[in-house]
């Protein structure tokens, strides 16, 4: 059976590049974690972290253990996936793309059963400062759980999972939330329409590839718990929650679980946080939310990740290649392959490389990837000798074989959520080698050369 | 991109960013840095420049 601890037990067996465990005391709200999470970052070292011993917010050793950066490294999130960890790039993502056209049903055990039950805190015990909550940059609100959450639909009954931001608000059992997911968002307005409290249970520990699942562009309606059975490879196993019994089934293998509800019609201030952009989002009115609830395992380990970073980056772009591949290629019949890159943040920039045969059909193709999310500003289209993933590569074609009066367009009035300078405008760049005109060529080493040397024999 | 205002926390002299639906909507702005509670009119300066 796949859990967290399953996952984390598979990346210790492979030592401290895949996961470092930490026994000295860390105080996640005083930016101890992120300090150190930063430092590796800034030294291109990507373990994941197992803090044993963190403090909770009332800066007492916390009940919980705390684990972050697991998904920082793409090879990693193969790895998850029960791929081949060096198939990290374009494989990684037709592989995600084809995991999500399955379903794997989920199963329901007794709550008794359940380890996710093994302890239940209610009432004046269900208290959100005895978890070791992330305060990640200074300019952060306050700590923040940035784990999955499932909500309901309150007409067909499925579940849907997204990851989104829940504030510490200095109180027991009240916090706040910021969604941003359309499902989540339509759920939550027929609950409001309804003047009824909408159900919302964080999920704070499960293995990488019920996270990796939880991301899948499934359609309206799709029971994300059976969509992430695929991603697993076996059935997710729910169990009956503590504040509505069967009727709001939970994941019983995950680590620690808030329920609670957005009260209709109130709000709390949310924000600042450090976002998947590196800017702060600005302060703003957000959902409130009201803790009934908190289960969790014995000795259980807290997730979290690392925001406006690699792990943040890489579960935007895992999710979104392949199934933008899949798209543009259904419609175009020319792509060679699909990067979201890190240096835009896994949203703002997508690199597509495809193999051209006329003039004009790049921009088409650019147009197109535009419109698979209102989060990209940037589409940029190269030649299929260009390695989408090398980001050196890809910026060579852009100041060599971009003619800005005839290759850059930028299109007006169109959404985004996040903010940029770009704003609500989406720019389209062809730095494919222009067929209409002759054009110098690119340098090489004669294959046959590049063959038959060989670096040992020159004791290199 | 939406438009966003700083401000200056009238306590700690931190500043920092709001939406700017919060400019004038009677409500109480939370500096991150001190947990101050103050009316945008109250911070000791505000910077709402916007390029439209």
């Amino acid at each position: 059976m796949k859990t967290l601890r399953s996952f984390l037990d598979q990346l210790r067996a492979l030592g401290p590049d895949e996961l470092s465990t930490i026994d000295r005391p860390a105080d996640p709200a005083n930016f101890d974690v992120t300090a150190i999470l930063e430092q590796l970052s800034l030294e291109k070292r990507y373990p994941g972290l197992l803090f044993c011993n963190p403090k909770d917010l009332h800066s007492q050793p916390s009940r919980f253990g705390l684990a972050t950066n697991l998904f920082a490294t793409r090879a990693r999130c193969a790895r998850a996936l029960g791929l081949p960890p060096e198939r990290d790039k374009m494989e990684l993502s037709l592989a995600y793309a084809e995991l999500e056209r399955q379903t794997i049903p989920a199963v329901t055990i007794p709550a008794a059963e359940a380890p996710v039950r093994e302890v239940v805190l209610t009432g004046d015990q269900a208290d959100l400062a005895i978890l070791p909550i992330v305060r990640h940059f200074e300019m952060d609100l306050g700590p923040v759980l940035t784990m999955a959450t499932i909500m309901q639909d309150p007409d067909e009954g499925f579940y849907d999972l997204t990851f989104i931001k829940t504030f510490y608000k200095d109180q027991p059992r009240r916090a706040g939330l910021t969604i941003h997911s359309p499902h989540h968002l339509r759920i939550l307005k027929k609950y409001e329409d309804r003047g009824q409290p909408a159900p919302v249970v964080n999920v704070l520990g499960h293995h990488p590839a019920f996270f990796l699942g939880s991301l899948a562009l499934a359609p309206w309606g799709a029971n994300d718990y059976d969509v992430i059975g695929a991603f697993l490879r076996e059935p997710v196993r729910l169990t009956a929650s503590e504040t509505w019994g069967s009727d709001f089934l939970v994941p019983a293998d995950a680590e620690i679980l808030i329920e609670g509800v957005i009260p209709p019609g109130e709000k709390e201030i949310c924000d600042p946080f450090g976002e998947v952009t590196r800017h702060y989002q600005a302060q703003g009115l957000k959902q409130a939310y009201d803790v009934t609830a908190i289960t969790h395992r014995r000795d259980a380990v807290m997730q979290d990740v690392f925001s406006g970073h690699e792990e943040h980056w890489f579960l935007g772009s895992i999710p979104k290649e392949g199934s933008m591949f899949n798209s543009l290629q259904r419609q175009h019949g020319c792509v060679e392959a699909v990067h979201l890159p890190n240096s835009g943040a896994a949203r703002f920039t997508a690199y597509i490389s495809i193999r051209k045969d006329r003039e004009g059909i790049a921009k088409r193709v650019a147009t197109s990837a535009l419109l698979e999310s209102w989060q990209f500003n940037w589409a940029i289209v190269v030649d299929e000798d260009i390695d989408v993933f090398d980001e050196q590569e890809v910026l060579w074609a852009v100041y060599t074989n971009v003619d800005p009066s005839r290759d850059v367009d930028v299109l007006k009035n169109q959404y985004n959520i996040f903010y940029s300078a770009a704003g609500h405008q989406k720019v389209i760049i062809d730095a494919t080698r222009p067929l209409d005109t002759v054009f110098p060529e690119k340098i090489r080493v004669p294959p046959a050369a590049m063959q038959r040397i060989k670096l040992s024999d020159f004791g290199l | 991109m939406e438009r966003i205002f700083w401000v200056e926390c009238r306590q700690c002299h931190g500043k920092f960013y709001c939406d700017y639906t919060l400019r004038h909507a009677g409500l109480q702005l939370i500096c991150p840095f001190c947990k101050e509670r103050f009316l945008p009119d109250e911070a000791t300066s505000i910077d709402e420049r916007w390029r439209s």
